[in-house]
């Protein structure tokens, strides 16, 4: 029993951290209403840019991770400006196919700037873990979810209640139309970005604490798709829901199924919770229906 | 546009791919010239015609999924592997003729396509392309965790060799022959598939899905139509592949594959058959000429190792991917529509 209640435990906090790299998605789709593949590749850059202020640079971490979330938020704006900023205008097609070719092309620059060795990444949180009882919680997952809430609540609200949220949701329902009534939607995409360039930083921060840092960790970013999805996407209070039980859901499968089938059930269980989503509900909880017209 | 003096006087002569008397002289000559091939140039270039004609064939299914369809398609190297794995399977463990298991990988491959093509049903724009997501992981998952005594795991698969009465195709002149038969049918069913009803169904739905519904196009059976062909075509390369390599492995057929056939359709221009063909060359060579010049940069650059020629791969095909999309989306094909048109309508500017 208590296995259990330690696996739902872990398994909702790594669900938060799902969470919080989908936010990311979330965040620059429902402001520009493109889809970014290349999500875990800005979760690596987050990771390089952590460990290029801390090792290289020799910066205390009180300085390196302000100086990291600040790098990751100008690399965000150049990649908007460099490649986004000249498809304005274009298909949503485009900007999409885009981002496919900034999956590869970003996981290339990363590979000439920094070169391809295992590095270690600075520890940010505690390694120590929490002891409850005979409860164990990673510490570095307890303060990302706590993270998480904190920055999906934030969000939400700035989306939902202020007006330049408010403006980018409408660079998300139309470009030709918010730019006509004097919305900027390059304005819109840039702090989009900017915004999912250091989420995707804080992320790498929690997920890779401690640990070792490889090109491997751009894995996440696929693995916290069908939480942006189950979310819909649209919703970004949603993914703390959908983060839990996509986690929970994962954790449960690693634990009780992988010794029927031989190992990393829990690496796909994600992917076959997208796919029944995207049947049976494809807006996901909270997404938003939209009504269309020709 | 058609040069002075040629006028389309029926349906039949409307939809005609060779339209000039000059065309076909010039399609005579590239055939002519693709079958002396092995003769005229050596080992190495034959080798990577070969390649270049498996990659035309998965590359010209997925134009017809994301060019002419329009629904993006990143798991086309899982469904190339599923065709492969189908291919060398049957091969190695039934031993028939690669006359059956090369359509037969490709209607398994469709079939696994058609799979997450019927999710169409309930899903519109960009939802779909992630679903071809979940199936470059799922396909990933399934070989390496079923037993294996069945696709082999992580060591990957041998695969015999394609033998035609009594003579086993091992040579690469002999490969080239197979490979270049099976692509000219597969291309030429292509040109067939875009300009029958459903390839004008197929663009009726890329160019606004709730406009072709009112039109009458069943649009969620278009959608996973175009997923059931892309993935055929990609399922009869990676059987292609399995009998050119004669060794299938899980590691050939990952994302980074998939983004490479998108390079291709990207660059050669979507929405065009030609164009895929024209981008399977240009990316191919692009691979071939950083493959040859990166040990040398390796040397230059000593701290990345063997690396460079996979890291440079990735800027190039990404960066080519990037530029074309944002100078020029419809890809070399428009160029060269432009440039056509403009010589036959000289001297008059427009």
């Amino acid at each position: 029993m208590i296995y259990f209640v330690n696996d739902v435990i872990t398994g909702a906090l790594i669900g938060l951290l799902y969470a919080l790299v989908a936010m990311g998605f979330v965040v620059i789709y429902r402001a520009s209403k493109v889809f970014n593949f290349a999500q875990g590749e800005l979760v690596i850059l987050g990771g390089f840019i952590v460990w290029y202020t801390t090792f290289t640079l020799g910066l205390d971490l009180w300085l390196s991770i302000p100086l990291s979330l600040l790098l990751s938020a100008l690399a965000g704006y150049l990649i908007e400006r460099i490649f986004l900023t000249k498809l304005i205008g274009e298909s949503v097609f485009s900007m999409v196919m885009v981002t496919v070719g900034l999956l590869i092309l970003l996981r290339g620059v990363i590979l000439l700037l920094f070169g391809p060795a295992v590095r270690p990444f600075p520890i940010i949180f505690p390694l120590r873990p929490l002891f409850i009882g005979e409860l164990l919680i990673p510490m570095n997952l307890l303060i990302g979810g706590g993270i998480t809430i904190v920055a999906a609540i934030g969000l939400s609200w700035f989306f939902n209640h202020t007006r330049r949220g408010l403006r980018m949701t409408a660079v998300a329902e139309d470009h030709v139309v918010a730019e006509s009534m004097g919305i900027s939607v390059q304005n819109s995409i840039a702090v989009a970005w900017m915004i999912g360039a250091v989420l995707s930083t804080v992320g790498a921060m929690i997920y890779l604490s401690g640990k070792s840092l490889t090109f491997l960790a751009s894995d996440i970013g696929f693995a916290a798709l069908p939480v942006a999805l189950f979310a819909g996407l649209e919703s970004i209070g949603g993914l703390i829901l959908a983060g839990i039980i996509v986690g929970v859901a994962q954790s449960l499968a690693t634990s009780y199924l992988d010794p029927l089938v031989g190992g990393s059930v829990g690496s796909v269980i994600p992917y076959i919770i997208m796919l029944a989503i995207l049947l049976i509900r494809p807006t996901g909880l909270f997404g938003w229906r939209t009504i269309e017209r020709v | 546009m058609d040069p002075s003096g040629i006028f389309s006087t029926s349906y039949r002569s409307d939809r005609r791919v060779v339209r000039t008397r000059w065309q076909a002289l010039l399609l005579a000559l590239l055939l002519v010239l693709m079958f002396s091939a092995p003769y005229l140039a050596s080992p190495r270039i034959v080798a990577i015609l070969n390649v270049m004609l498996i990659s035309s064939v998965v590359a010209v299914g997925l134009q017809i999924c994301t060019g002419y369809a329009g629904q993006i398609n990143l798991g086309q190297a899982a469904f190339m592997g599923v065709g492969a794995y189908t291919a060398s399977l049957l091969a190695s463990k039934t031993g028939i003729s690669f006359l059956v298991t090369i359509p037969a990988a490709g209607v398994a491959a469709a079939l696994f396509g058609f799979l997450f093509g019927l999710t169409a049903a309930r899903i519109k724009g960009f939802y779909l392309a992630l679903t071809t997501i979940a199936a470059q992981f799922i396909f990933h998952f399934a070989v390496l965790n079923l037993p294996g005594s069945w696709l082999g795991g992580s060591n990957g698969v041998t695969v015999p060799a394609a033998t035609l009465f009594g003579f086993r195709i091992v040579s690469e002149t002999s490969q080239y022959y197979m490979m270049l038969i099976v692509a000219l049918i597969m291309v030429a069913g292509a040109f067939g598939i875009v300009r029958s009803r459903f390839g004008r169904a197929f663009v009726a739905v890329r160019d606004d899905d709730v406009a072709a519904g009112i039109m009458g196009i069943n649009v969620p059976a278009t959608k996973a139509n175009a997923f059931l062909i892309g993935a055929f075509y990609a399922g009869v390369g990676g059987a292609m592949w399995a009998y050119l390599i004669r060794f299938v492995g899980v590691d050939q057929f990952t994302l980074f594959n998939s983004v490479f056939f998108i390079a291709m359709i990207i660059v050669g221009g979507m929405g065009s058959i030609v164009g895929a063909l024209v981008g399977v060359f240009v990316i191919r060579m692009i691979q071939e000429v950083i493959a040859t010049v990166g040990p040398n940069l390796a040397e230059a650059v000593p701290f990345l190792g063997g690396d460079i020629v996979f890291a440079g791969m990735n800027v190039v095909l990404g960066g080519v991917i990037a530029l074309f999309m944002i100078l020029e989306p419809r890809g070399l094909m428009h160029r060269w529509n432009i440039l056509k048109s403009s010589y036959r309508i000289w001297p008059f500017p427009y």
